[in-house]
């Protein structure tokens, strides 16, 4: 082959090269059996990873706008639910083809606009998505602020889905999950179980109005609703316990705890688990003994519950928002923030691995790990 | 203030719900119009009034706020009025430099 030839046949398999590590990956289907994680980034990604091989495994392209990219996984592990568009629109999109099976607006009339600050979650069986929206009417030289509602919509209501129904539900909720018995458990100044037919709610926890003798109420900041194998619904809390009844701030012993409902058996746990030293924004027990507590935001950090002791904790290179396990809870999964996914051994914490996304920032998506 | 006269109509029922001692319910707005989301700090100080519990570098937590629209005196409102400020800075620990101040457009 003379030297034109040989030129023309490297730059042709450079070329091929390219092509295939920027291919469309749209169209792969997910395999069964394999254990996958979701997650969202900029500026406009769902990212479906492969957690044997460690590897983004496909792009799908979502439309509109991005954020925050919540993300929900429907129970036959066949389609995504993600908040977008800055929190204004619910899009469904089946894993395997990347299509968009799935989209509604919040919003129901001329001049309103309606955000859902991260509130939606899909239904056990699958059926039934619901959405907190929180309207506000643009008059013509100032807002009216609407109450917020519950929207419930049919999976399969397509691209130009509409409430089936919606009832009030309270001012400030953000994270929900189904339980499956049907009910919703929806966070907001306290967390509420609602029975999606009726709007009926009563208080399954209490958060701002708990009743604990000598704490303050509980702070709450948590926007990741993950979905875990063994349906604990869970969120961090900070809380000061006082001294005395004179409830002197400058006494008081500062405290992080969680808060669980199992969405299995409607068991609900209030728990401290350690001082308030630093922050976490998320924390999950160990999927392998519940007694372990691992919270990340600057530092990956391991917890007896039991004996509220840190056992061990980790330096990070940058801070991770949202944790996440493996089923086997032999690994975590610390993402959120940049575009890079930090694996850490769940029993050392020490790093082994990385996953860089292709696209920007996941700013605050949530991760879910699923099977299919 | 006496010799302030209300020339419009939203001027005059200012007047009047003062005068009548009316104290219309204030509403935090869970709905973010332009903003803001919500009023705690977190940028200068942390909870711990220090530094070490703010996110590092600052960018690992820039997106994560402005898209819910935490701290719009600091950044541009990403959520509602300038939703494409980080166009050319998706992301954010390597491309920071391409964000800019926005400015009022002229009228």
């Amino acid at each position: 082959m003379n030297n034109k030839n040989r030129f023309a046949l490297v730059s042709t398999l450079a070329l091929l090269a390219a092509l295939q590590a920027h291919a469309d990956t749209s169209g792969k289907a997910l395999v069964k059996g394999h254990e996958y994680m979701a997650v969202t980034n900029t500026p406009n990604n769902l990212h479906l990873i492969d957690l044997k091989t460690e590897s983004v495994y496909k792009t799908c392209e979502m439309p509109d706008r991005f954020g925050p990219g919540t993300l929900f996984i429907s129970p036959d592990k066949t389609r995504a639910y993600v908040l977008n568009n800055n929190y204004r629109d619910i899009y469904g999109v089946e894993l395997d083809t990347c299509k968009q099976v799935f989209h509604a607006r919040l919003a129901q009339k001329a001049g309103e606009d309606a955000r859902s600050m991260f509130s939606f979650t899909v239904s056990a069986d699958g059926k039934e998505l619901y959405a907190v929206a929180n309207p506000m009417q643009r008059a013509i030289d100032h807002y009216v602020v609407g109450e917020p509602r519950m929207q419930v919509y049919s999976t399969d209501a397509g691209l130009d889905a509409k409430p089936l129904r919606s009832f009030p539900v309270p001012r400030q909720s953000y994270v929900m999950q189904a339980a499956d018995d049907g009910s919703l458990y929806l966070a907001g100044p306290d967390i509420y179980k609602i029975d999606p037919k009726t709007g009926e709610r009563t208080v399954a926890l209490a958060s701002r109005n708990w009743q604990r003798p000598g704490y303050s109420a509980p702070d709450v900041l948590y926007f990741w609703p993950h979905q875990q194998p063994n349906r604990d619904f869970t969120l961090l809390y900070t809380a000061a316990r006082f001294a005395d009844e004179k409830q002197d701030p400058e006494t008081a012993e500062y405290l992080y705890g969680y808060m669980n409902i199992n969405l299995k058996t409607g068991k609900t746990e209030v728990r401290d688990f350690a001082p308030l030293t630093e922050l976490y924004f998320t924390g999950l027990r160990s999927p392998k003994d519940p007694n372990l507590m691992y919270g990340v935001l600057n530092r990956l950090t391991k917890y007896d519950i039991a004996k509220q002791q840190l056992i061990k904790a980790q330096e990070l290179d940058h801070s991770y928002y949202c944790i996440a396990f493996n089923h086997a809870g032999d690994k975590v999964y610390l993402a959120g923030t940049f575009n890079d996914i930090g694996i850490h051994d769940a029993e050392s914490l020490e790093k082994i691995g990385s996953i860089k996304l292709p696209g920007g920032d996941m700013a605050v998506s949530t991760t879910q790990v699923f099977i299919r | 203030m006496k010799h302030l006269k209300p020339i419009n109509d939203k001027a005059r029922k200012l007047q009047q719900a003062s005068s009548e001692d009316r104290i219309e319910e204030v509403l935090a707005m869970t709905s973010v119009a332009g903003c803001t989301a919500t009023t705690d700090p977190g940028w200068e100080v942390d909870a711990f009034g220090g530094v070490t519990s703010l996110c590092q570098p600052m960018e690992a937590d820039l997106y994560g706020c402005a898209d819910p629209c935490w701290w719009p005196a600091q950044v541009p409102d990403l959520m509602s009025t300038y939703p494409d400020w980080n166009k050319d800075a998706l992301s954010s620990a390597e491309s920071w430099r391409n964000l800019n101040a926005v400015f009022p457009k002229d009228k």
